[in-house]
C-alpha cells in the first residue's frame, strides 16, 4: 500500500477541528434520529434473540431443524461466519499498523469495535449449540474432582482455546488503542459524569512522552500477537471440519481457504460500516473517497484469493478422484443444495468484479451494495460447506435433507441484534474514529506539505 | 378399646393441635363430632370406601406404590432378573417365549430356547408383546355402556343371560371367536355348546387362516396345515407367497431357510419367486418375476404343464414370464425330492390345486412338505362371520359374545358389521382393549394379557405351551378362561380351567408333568403328520382377469391386523423395504406412477365396488404393473392414544368374498400427505456398501492394511466383534425391535421421524440395484461399527465417547454435553441424538417396561449401539463368580439373540476358535468403508449372488 505516500486526508483541516468533531460525536450526538431508528430495530432483534434462547434452553436444540445426519447446521455455520467477520478488524488494525499503512487510522477504531461484538456473537453460538449448555465448563481444564480432563485431540477443544485467546487479545488490543482517545474525551467532557466515566477508562493518561513511548511499544506488541491469531483461529475453525473424514471437509486446503474467506467477509462488513458511518456523521473529511478506494481494492484482492480456494477445491477433488469426494462435489454443484453453492459463487464473486473500476470503488453506495452481496455470499458459503457435506455422506442409507426452522432463523437474526445493540452503543458513547491517530496522519501530511 | 394406647394419624392430632381439629371439622364435619373411638371406626370405613373407590376408578391410576418386603423371599433378589418360560400369542398361535422379569416385572421377551418353533429366536410381534402388557390404554375394568361395573355385576349379568339361553337352548346366543389354538378354550367352548346346543360359534380371523384351510380343502379334500420343510429344500418356488414375511410362520420358515442357505460352501437353497408386491421373500430370491396377482393361476398352470402334470395347459406368456418359468421348471426338475412350490393367499383355490399337483409330481410330499391336521382346529367354530352378520341383520341374535376380536374394525367393509351389531340386544365384547367393538358393545369385559394369564396355546408346529403368568394383573381384568367359566355358570380361579384340561391330558403323575411343562414351556409332542394326496379331477381354468386393477391386501408388517396399533415400538419400526413408519401407504408400480404422474405421498383414492378409501401413494420398485397394494391394520379410531387416526383403514374397502385380492379403480386426488420414512435414498450410487460374491468368484479381494498415525489400542483379554451375514438377512426387523426393547430406545413420534430423528441404534439399510421395474434388493443391518480408530472418539471434546480395553467404543451419557461432533464425524451415521426430551413423549413406552440395566437418556445427549454392554458386564460377573474365562456364546447381544436367520454373530475376536473369528476368516468377509481406516469391529459377510450374472436374465 502506498496510500501513506500520497495524502489520504484533506490537509486543509486543523487538528483541533478533528478533535472537536470526533469527541463531539459522543458528547453532542449528531444523528439522534437515525441512531434511534437503528437502535429500535436492533433492540427488536435482540428481544427476538432472547426469546429464542429461552425457548432453546427450555426445550432443547430439537427446536432447530437438525437431524441425523445433519447434526451441525445454523449454530456452527453462523459461528464461523461471525468469527470470520470479526477478523477484519484485527487485520486492519494490527496488520496494517505493523506494515505502517497510515490510511488505516481512520478505520481501525470501528473495525476493532465491530470485531469485538462479532466475536461475542460468534462466541455465544457454541454455547447455544450444545445439547446440555449448562455443562459448557467441562470443556475447560478445571481441576475436576474426578480427575477428568478435556479431550485434547478434539478440534472443538482447540477451538475453545483459540477463540477465548482471540477474544481476550482483541479486547486488550482494542482497549489499548482507545486509551489516548478516552483521555481526550475526558478532557473535553463538560459534565461531571462523563468526566468520571472517561477518566476511569483513560487510566490516568496524560499524554507524556514516556506514556506515548510505552503505549506505542505495547500497541505494536499486541498487534504482533493479534495478527498470527487471526490466521491460527480461523485455521483452527476450519479444522472443525478438516479434521474429520467427511467428504468435502477432509482437505488440507481448508485452513487458508477459511482464513481468506474470513478476511474477505470481514472487509466487506468494514466497508459497509465505513460507508454508513461516513454518511451518518458527515465524516467525509476523515473517511475519504481514497479510503473507500483502498477498501475496495482490499475487498477485491481477498475476494479473488477466496475464489482461488473455490477453484482449487474442485481441482483437488477431481485430481484426488475419491468417489465420495466426487459425490459431494456433485451434490454441491447440482444437488438439492446447489442454490447454496451457486448462490455463494454469484454473491461473492460476480458483483465483486465491478471493483476493478476505480469509479465504483470510490462511490459509497456501490461499495456498500457490493459488500452486502459479499456478506450474503459468505453466509451462503458457510451454510453450503456444512450442509452439503453432512446431508449426504458415506452411507447412502442415512442421507437426509436439512431444513432450518423458524427458531433457526430467529436465533440467527437475533444475533444480528446482539451485534448491533452494543455496536450502536459504542458509536454513541466512544469516539468512532481514532482521534489521535487520525490527527497524527494529518499532522504527518501537513508537515510533508509544508516541508 | 379404651385401654389401648392413644392412636393418632398425624403429629398435629397427637399434640391436640386445635388447627388440626379445625381442619378435620372443615373436611369431615361428621367426624369432628365423633367420640375418639368412633372416629377411628369412621376412618376405617373411609379407608375401605376409598379402596372400593379405587376398584372402580382404577382406570386412572394403574400403578400402585409397592411395599418393600419385610422378609425377603430367598429366591427373589432385587435387580437380579428371573426368567420364565411361557408364550404370547399371534393369530392364536403360541409364540413360546422366555420372559425376563425384574422384581416381578417383565421387561423383555425372547424366543424360548429349545422350543422347535422358535429355537430362541424372535420376531417383531414377540418383542413388542411386553409393551402391550403395560399399555395404559388397555381396558382396566369391566364396563357396561362405558360405565365401570364390578365383576359381581358381570356375574349377575351372565346368570340372567344363562336363564334366557336355557329357555331355547341358546338358539339366540352367538359366540364370535378369533382364531384360537388353546385346548382349554376349545374344551370350554365345547362345554358351552353342550349346555346350549342351539348356540352357534362363528370364527372371524383377519390373517387368512380360513382361506388357508379352504385352499387345503380344495387341493387335498380335507382341512390341513401345510408345513414347509425349507431346511430339506434346495429349490423353492413361491407364487406370491411371502413365507419369509411377517406372521406366525415367519420365524420357523426363516430359521429353516437360513439353515438350508448355509448348507455347504455355496448357498444350499435357491428361491424362485413370482411376486406382485415386493416383500421379504422376493427380496432374497435368486430369481424374481414381477407378476400381477391375477397372473399367478396362469403361471402356475403353465409350470404344471411343463412338469408334466396331467390336464395342465400352457398359457400365453410374456418373454419375461417364459424365461422365468423355463429356469424354474428346469430347477424343479433337477431337484426332485428337494424342491417345494408354494402359493400365497391371494392366488386362489385353482392355484392351490395346481401347486398341490406340482408338489406331488416333484416328490415334495413327506420330504419338503409336511401335512398335518390344522393346528388351529376350526372344529368348534362351525360358521363364518358372513353368516353371523346375516343372522344379526335379520334379528336372530339376542346375545353376541365376541371373544378377543374386533370385528367392527376388522370385518370387511362390505359386511358393515357395526350396523349389524346395533341390532343385537346384548353384545358382550371380551378383549384387551375397549376398542371399536368394545365401544359399541353393551358390555366390555377386559382380558388379561398373555403375560398375566393362565392359558395354553399351540405353536405353528403343533407343540403346545402352557401359558403361565409372569406377573399378577395390575388392572381389574380376568383371563378368557375365567370369563368362559362365568358363562358356564362357575366362578373359577385363573389357573383352574387350564389345570383341568391338562389333568385330563397328562393322566398319571399330573403334578410332575405340569411342573415340567411349565419349566420347559413346552408339552412334548406336535401335530401328527397326515398322508394326503391331491384331489384329482379337472381344474377349471382361472377366470380371465376382470376389468380394473388388481388390488391386493396385505397385513401390516409392524402392527399386523391393527391389534398392535397402540404400541409405539411397532408404529415407529421401519417397515421392510419401504422403511415407512407411523402409517400405511398404497403401493403402486413405478410405471403407473410415471404414467399418472404420482409421487410418494400423493393421495390416491381406491374404489372397490363403490366403497372408497384414500391413502398416500408409495412407488414400490419392483411392483407389478396394474397392481396396487393396501395394508390393513391402520386407520384405527379406538386403538388408544398412540394408534388412533394413523393411516387409512383398508378393511373398509375389503370385499368379504375375496379378502386378499380384489378388482377396483384407483385415481389420484389433489392432496399430498407427508410420510415418515427413515431411509430416503434407494441406490448405492456406485459405492460398494453391499458387496457380493458368486460361485464363480467366492472370495473378495483381501483388504489392504490401512496406515494410521495412532498406535493401536492395547487389547484386554476379550476383544468384542460382530459379523453380519448380509446373505442371510431377510430384513424382518426382529433385531431392531429387540434392540428397542433391550436398550430402552425412545419412541419419538411421527413428526420427529419426519425430521430424521428416529432413535434406533440399529437400522436395516435397504438398497436397490438395477432398474426400478425389476431391481434387486439388499438388506444391510447397520449397528455401531465400534471402530478401533474411531473418528467420534477423536472429535469429542469432553471424553464422553471413549475406547474400552475390550475394543468397544463407549458412550458416557452423563459426560456428554451434546456437541454432536461424534455424529458429524461418524462415517456410518449410527449415532442418535436426543434433540428433545424423548423420555416423556406422548408416544413413549410406559416406564415399567424399561430395562433397569440400561440408563434412560435425557435431552441433549448422544447415544448409540453399545454391543449391549450390560449383557457383557453381566456375563463377566457370572464368569468371575465361577472363576473362569468367558466362553464363546456367553455374551449374546439382543439383536443377535433375536435374529431368526442367525445373520448376526457376536463374540471374542481374540479367541481364534470363536464363531465370530471363524467368520472373520471367511472369503466373504469385508469391512464397510474399509478405506477410511477406521478398522471397524462390526464387519460383514458379502451376499451370495447366486442368480444369473446377466442382469437382464434375472427377472
Amino acid at each position: 500500500m502506498t496510500a501513506s505516500a500520497t495524502d489520504i486526508l484533506p490537509t486543509d483541516q486543523s487538528i483541533g477541528d478533528i478533535s472537536r468533531q470526533l469527541t463531539g460525536i459522543p458528547l453532542h450526538f449528531p444523528a439522534r434520529r437515525q441512531w434511534w431508528i437503528a437502535m429500535t430495530i436492533a433492540i427488536v432483534l435482540l428481544v427476538l434473540f432472547i426469546v429464542s434462547v429461552i425457548e432453546l434452553f427450555t426445550r432443547g436444540v430439537g427446536i432447530w431443524g437438525l437431524n441425523v445426519p445433519v447434526t451441525w447446521a445454523f449454530a456452527i455455520h453462523n459461528y464461523v461466519w461471525w468469527l470470520g467477520i470479526g477478523h477484519a478488524g484485527t487485520l486492519i488494525s494490527a496488520l496494517l499498523l505493523l506494515t505502517g499503512s497510515e490510511w488505516r487510522n481512520s478505520l481501525n477504531r470501528f473495525a476493532e469495535t465491530m470485531t469485538l461484538f462479532a466475536v461475542v456473537c460468534a462466541g455465544i453460538y457454541p454455547v447455544l449449540h450444545l445439547g446440555r449448555p449448562w455443562y459448557l465448563y467441562w470443556m475447560f481444564p478445571y481441576p475436576a474432582t474426578m480427575g477428568v480432563w478435556p479431550q485434547f485431540r478434539s478440534p472443538l477443544e482447540w477451538d475453545i482455546w483459540a477463540v477465548l485467546t482471540y477474544l481476550s487479545v482483541s479486547v486488550l488490543f482494542w482497549y489499548t488503542g482507545l486509551i489516548p482517545d478516552l483521555a481526550n474525551a475526558r478532557d473535553r467532557a463538560r459534565r461531571r459524569g462523563w468526566q468520571i466515566f472517561f477518566g476511569i477508562l483513560a487510566l490516568g493518561w496524560r499524554g507524556s512522552t514516556i506514556h506515548w513511548s510505552r503505549w506505542s511499544r505495547t500497541y505494536r506488541i499486541m498487534a504482533a500477537i493479534a495478527v498470527p491469531l487471526v490466521v491460527s483461529v480461523h485455521s483452527e475453525i476450519s479444522l472443525l471440519f478438516a479434521a474429520s473424514q467427511m467428504p468435502g471437509w477432509h482437505s488440507t486446503l481448508f485452513p487458508p481457504y477459511f482464513v481468506l474467506g474470513a478476511a474477505f467477509s470481514g472487509f466487506a462488513v468494514v466497508s459497509v460500516i465505513a460507508v454508513a458511518l461516513r454518511a451518518m456523521f458527515g465524516l467525509g473529511n476523515l473517511v475519504t473517497r481514497d479510503h473507500l478506494d483502498v477498501l475496495g481494492k482490499v475487498l477485491l484482492a481477498t475476494g479473488l484469493m477466496t475464489g482461488y480456494g473455490y477453484v482449487f477445491e474442485v481441482v483437488d477433488t477431481l485430481y484426488g478422484g475419491n468417489s465420495h469426494d466426487l459425490q459431494t462435489l456433485l451434490n454441491r454443484t447440482i444437488g438439492a443444495y446447489a442454490w447454496l453453492y451457486w448462490g455463494a459463487v454469484v454473491f461473492n464473486f460476480v458483483p465483486l468484479q465491478l471493483l476493478w473500476w476505480r469509479i465504483v470503488r470510490r462511490t459509497g453506495w456501490a461499495l456498500l451494495l457490493i459488500s452486502a452481496s459479499v456478506i450474503i455470499g459468505m453466509w451462503l458459503e458457510r451454510y453450503m460447506i456444512l450442509v452439503t457435506t453432512l446431508y449426504r455422506d458415506f452411507l447412502v442409507s442415512s442421507w437426509r435433507h436439512y431444513t432450518p426452522t423458524f427458531w433457526d432463523w430467529s436465533t440467527y437474526f437475533g444475533t444480528i441484534g446482539l451485534f448491533l445493540v452494543p455496536f450502536l452503543l459504542a458509536i454513541r458513547f466512544i469516539p468512532v474514529i481514532s482521534i489521535f491517530e487520525t490527527e497524527k496522519t494529518l499532522l504527518d501530511e501537513q508537515e510533508a506539505r509544508d516541508g | 378399646m379404651t385401654t389401648l394406647p392413644k392412636q393418632w394419624t398425624s403429629i398435629e392430632e397427637l399434640a391436640g393441635d386445635p388447627a388440626f381439629a379445625k381442619k378435620i371439622a372443615a373436611e369431615f364435619p361428621v367426624a369432628a363430632s365423633f367420640p375418639p373411638t368412633a372416629r377411628r371406626d369412621f376412618l376405617k370405613i373411609m379407608a375401605a370406601s376409598l379402596a372400593l373407590a379405587g376398584l372402580t376408578g382404577c382406570e386412572k391410576s394403574p400403578f400402585v406404590a409397592g411395599i418393600p418386603y419385610v422378609d425377603q423371599p430367598e429366591s427373589a433378589l432385587p435387580g437380579v432378573p428371573r426368567h420364565y418360560a411361557t408364550a404370547v400369542t399371534l393369530d392364536g398361535y403360541a409364540q413360546p417365549v422366555l420372559a425376563t422379569t425384574y422384581d416381578g416385572r417383565p421387561t423383555k421377551l425372547d424366543g424360548l430356547p429349545g422350543h422347535p418353533a422358535t429355537q430362541g429366536r424372535s420376531d417383531v410381534f414377540m418383542q413388542a408383546a411386553v409393551l402391550q402388557l403395560y399399555d395404559p390404554d388397555r381396558a382396566q375394568s369391566p364396563t357396561r355402556a362405558g360405565e365401570p361395573v364390578t365383576w359381581t355385576d358381570v356375574g349377575a349379568m351372565f346368570s340372567d343371560q344363562r336363564r334366557e339361553w336355557q329357555k331355547d337352548g341358546g338358539k339366540r346366543l352367538r359366540l364370535l371367536l378369533s382364531q384360537t389354538t388353546s385346548p382349554t378354550l376349545v374344551r370350554q367352548i365345547r362345554e358351552l355348546q353342550s349346555q346350549f346346543p342351539a348356540a352357534r360359534v362363528h370364527l372371524h380371523d383377519t390373517s387368512g387362516e380360513r382361506e388357508r384351510i379352504a385352499h387345503a380343502i380344495a387341493a387335498y379334500g380335507e382341512p390341513l396345515d401345510l408345513h414347509y420343510q425349507l431346511d430339506a429344500c434346495s429349490v423353492v418356488v413361491s407364487f406370491d407367497d411371502d413365507f419369509l414375511g411377517p406372521g406366525p410362520r415367519q420365524l420357523l420358515n426363516a430359521i429353516k431357510w437360513a439353515q438350508a442357505r448355509r448348507r455347504g460352501d455355496v448357498p444350499g437353497i435357491q428361491l424362485h419367486c413370482a411376486e406382485s408386491i415386493p416383500a421379504a421373500t422376493g427380496a432374497v430370491a435368486s430369481y424374481r418375476l414381477r407378476a400381477a396377482p391375477s397372473r399367478m393361476p396362469h403361471l402356475v398352470e403353465t409350470l404344471a404343464a411343463r412338469l408334466g402334470v396331467v390336464g395342465a395347459s400352457v398359457n400365453d406368456l410374456s418373454a419375461e414370464e417364459r424365461r422365468w418359468l423355463d429356469r424354474t421348471g428346469a430347477a424343479l426338475n433337477a431337484a426332485k425330492g428337494r424342491a417345494l412350490v408354494t402359493a400365497g393367499l391371494g392366488t386362489g383355490a385353482q392355484t392351490a390345486r395346481w401347486v398341490a399337483q406340482i408338489n406331488e409330481t416333484i416328490g415334495a410330499s413327506g420330504q419338503t412338505l409336511k401335512l398335518t391336521s390344522p393346528v388351529a382346529d376350526p372344529g368348534v367354530a362351525t360358521a363364518s362371520l358372513d353368516e353371523l352378520v346375516i343372522d344379526m341383520n335379520t334379528g336372530q341374535v339376542d346375545t353376541l359374545v365376541i371373544l378377543d376380536a374386533n370385528p367392527v374394525y376388522t370385518a370387511p367393509g362390505s359386511l358393515d358389521f357395526a350396523s349389524a351389531l346395533s341390532k343385537v340386544k346384548t353384545s358382550i365384547h371380551i378383549g384387551l382393549y375397549r376398542d371399536e367393538t368394545g365401544h359399541r358393545g353393551t358390555w366390555q369385559l377386559p382380558l388379561t394379557h398373555d403375560l398375566e394369564s393362565w392359558s395354553d396355546a399351540r405353536a405353528v408346529d403343533g407343540a403346545a405351551t402352557i401359558i403361565q403368568p409372569v406377573m399378577t394383573p395390575f388392572y381389574d381384568v380376568r383371563s378368557r378362561h375365567q370369563i368362559m367359566a362365568m358363562m358356564l355358570g362357575r366362578d373359577q380361579a385363573a389357573d383352574e380351567s387350564v389345570r383341568k384340561t391338562w389333568r385330563d391330558a397328562f393322566g398319571e403323575s399330573f403334578d410332575a408333568k405340569w411342573q415340567q411343562a411349565l419349566r420347559d414351556g413346552l408339552v412334548a409332542g406336535n401335530a401328527p403328520e397326515i398322508q394326503a394326496t391331491p384331489v384329482s379331477g379337472k381344474i377349471e381354468p382361472a377366470p380371465p382377469g376382470a376389468d380394473g386393477s388388481d388390488i391386493a391386501f396385505r397385513l401390516d408388517p409392524t402392527v399386523w391386523d391393527g391389534r398392535f396399533a397402540n404400541l409405539g415400538w411397532l408404529q415407529e419400526l421401519p417397515k421392510p423395504l419401504s422403511t415407512l413408519t407411523w402409517g400405511n401407504v398404497v403401493a403402486v408400480s413405478p410405471a403407473w406412477a410415471r404414467e399418472v404422474e404420482v409421487e410418494n405421498g400423493d393421495v390416491l383414492e381406491i374404489d372397490i365396488d363403490g366403497r372408497k378409501v384414500s391413502g398416500p401413494a408409495w412407488i414400490m420398485p419392483g411392483q407389478a404393473d396394474n397392481t396396487f397394494g393396501l395394508w390393513l391394520g391402520h386407520g384405527r379410531e379406538q386403538a388408544g392414544r398412540v394408534g388412533d387416526g394413523i393411516g387409512y383403514n383398508a378393511y373398509s374397502v375389503r370385499p368379504a368374498a375375496t379378502p386378499w385380492l380384489a378388482q377396483g379403480a384407483v385415481r389420484k386426488l389433489d392432496r399430498k400427505e407427508t410420510l415418515a420414512v427413515t431411509q430416503l435414498h434407494h441406490r448405492m450410487e456406485g459405492f460398494d456398501l453391499v458387496r457380493e460374491v458368486s460361485v464363480a468368484s467366492p472370495t473378495l479381494p483381501a483388504p489392504s492394511p490401512q496406515p494410521s498415525l495412532y498406535p493401536p489400542h492395547p487389547s484386554a483379554k476379550n476383544a468384542w466383534g460382530m459379523v453380519i451375514d448380509i446373505d442371510s438377512c431377510i430384513g424382518c426387523n426382529a433385531c431392531v425391535a429387540a434392540c428397542t426393547a433391550e436398550n430402552n430406545i425412545a419412541v419419538v413420534g411421527k413428526a420427529q421421524v419426519e425430521m430424521g430423528r428416529e432413535m434406533h441404534w440399529l437400522r436395516i439399510a435397504r438398497y436397490y440395484v438395477g432398474d426400478v421395474e425389476t431391481p434387486r434388493s439388499y438388506f444391510q443391518p447397520v449397528p455401531c461399527m465400534q471402530c478401533e480408530d474411531a473418528p467420534c472418539e477423536m472429535g469429542c471434546p469432553v471424553h464422553a465417547t471413549t475406547h474400552s480395553p475390550e475394543g468397544i467404543n463407549q458412550m458416557v451419557y452423563n459426560r456428554c454435553i451434546g456437541t454432536r461432533t461424534c455424529s458429524s464425524y461418524c462415517p456410518y451415521k449410527v449415532r442418535r441424538f436426543n434433540y428433545l426430551d424423548y423420555r416423556y413423549t406422548p408416544e413413549a413406552p410406559a416406564e415399567p417396561v424399561h430395562n433397569p440395566d440400561v440408563t434412560l437418556r435425557s435431552r441433549g445427549v448422544m447415544e448409540k449401539c453399545t454391543y449391549c454392554t450390560q449383557r457383557i458386564q453381566a456375563a463377566h460377573v457370572a464368569a468371575d463368580k465361577d472363576n473362569r474365562d468367558l466362553r464363546d456364546g456367553d455374551v449374546v447381544t439382543a439383536c443377535q439373540a433375536a435374529c431368526p436367520t442367525r445373520a448376526i454373530v457376536f463374540g471374542d475376536i481374540n479367541d481364534p476358535d470363536s464363531e465370530v473369528s471363524k467368520l472373520r476368516r471367511s472369503g466373504r468377509h469385508y469391512a464397510l468403508l474399509e478405506k477410511l481406516g477406521t478398522r471397524p469391529r462390526t464387519t460383514y459377510l458379502a451376499k451370495w449372488n447366486d442368480g444369473s450374472d446377466d442382469e437382464d436374465d434375472r427377472t
